[in-house]
């Protein structure tokens, strides 16, 4: 019998072409809580963020709410963003708000890629989406060398 | 308005017979869908096995985490859990997806002992709580400052007394 189990679930509604908006939900066997985050796409600044926790452990997390206002300001761009999040939000707020955050920044490049790549699937689906990522990170220097996909000898170079 | 990209993560924890954890973590978003298995031996919460496919991705070297992911058999659930695991598969000559899917295995071993804990508080009474509580941050010092809950100027350690 499974004894934990933890969703996150992701979506990410582009507002226009400067502003994407995540919303973020993590339900477990001990917690729920939800987000809605909007980051400024040119330079990965969180400009807005709301939060609920809907179950919990304490009578104090709830709080942890009101942390959730340190990340505005911060950029998903800057190194040690994530660790930033953990100490500020995390630590000094809630440690799960800090995870189903991060989960939502992580996903910025994929959802740009996705956003992009969605018309271009739409009018022609047979196109390779390996193809479109690869040209799509070659256009895209600020999501390269997180990995080794995204690395120099990874895809980038590859013909 | 529309989404143009969704991601849905799921991880799982079940006992097996044998004195062990199994853990499955699953990942599916616009772009990519992966799998990891992981065995966590107990006590010592050793992971024993792990495996971990991609079934789709965009980009071609994400495939390789399946001999990636053999890099973390013998690591213990444990302090600097973390550094050791992104030592082994993170940065950029590994993956960030299979890192951070391995984190989150070992982030839901340690929750599934939570679990009865916490259920075990939900039947005290408030005088009980509060001494099951202290007990805790007494044989987990690390607790202390790790959350609001339990920042030195939360109520609840102003109760406790800590």
């Amino acid at each position: 019998m499974i004894t934990f189990s933890r969703t996150m679930l992701v979506g990410a509604e582009f507002l226009d072409e400067t502003t994407v908006r995540f919303h973020g939900i993590l339900e477990d066997h001990i917690y729920a809580m939800e987000i809605e985050m909007d980051v400024r796409i040119p330079d990965g600044v969180v400009t807005a963020i709301e939060g609920e926790m809907k179950r919990y452990t304490n009578p104090v997390c709830p709080k942890a709410v009101d942390v959730l206002q340190e990340a505005v300001g911060v950029s998903l761009r800057e190194e040690g963003w994530a660790s930033r999040i953990y100490r500020e939000i995390g630590r000094k707020g809630c440690q799960h708000f800090a995870e189903i955050l991060i989960e939502c920044g992580r996903c910025l490049d994929q959802a740009r890629m996705a956003h992009d790549l969605t018309p271009i699937i739409a009018t022609n689906p047979a196109a390779s989406t390996t193809e479109l990522a690869k040209r799509w990170l070659r256009e895209h220097p600020e999501a390269q060398g997180s990995c080794m996909a995204r690395s120099e000898e990874g895809n980038i170079g590859a013909n | 308005m529309t989404l143009d990209f969704t991601r849905n993560k799921v991880v799982e924890v079940e006992p097996l017979d044998d004195r062990g954890l199994s853990v499955l973590w699953r990942l599916k978003d616009s772009l990519l869908e992966a799998e990891i298995r992981m065995k966590v031996r107990v006590p010592d919460l050793e992971i024993v096995e792990a495996e971990a496919r991609v079934s789709r991705y965009p980009y071609e070297h994400c495939a390789a985490v399946s001999e990636l992911v053999k890099r973390i058999v013998g690591v213990r659930v444990s302090q600097g859990l973390r550094k050791i695991v992104r030592g082994l598969i993170g940065g950029a000559s590994g993956c960030s997806e299979l890192t951070e899917g391995v984190l989150e295995c070992c982030n839901a071993v340690i929750l599934h002992y939570t679990v009865p804990q916490i259920r075990i508080g939900e039947r005290l009474a408030e005088q009980e709580l509060l001494e099951g509580r202290r007990a805790l941050l007494e044989s987990n010092p690390r607790m202390a400052g790790s959350c609001i809950a339990f920042a030195p100027d939360s109520p609840l350690m102003k109760e406790l007394g800590l």
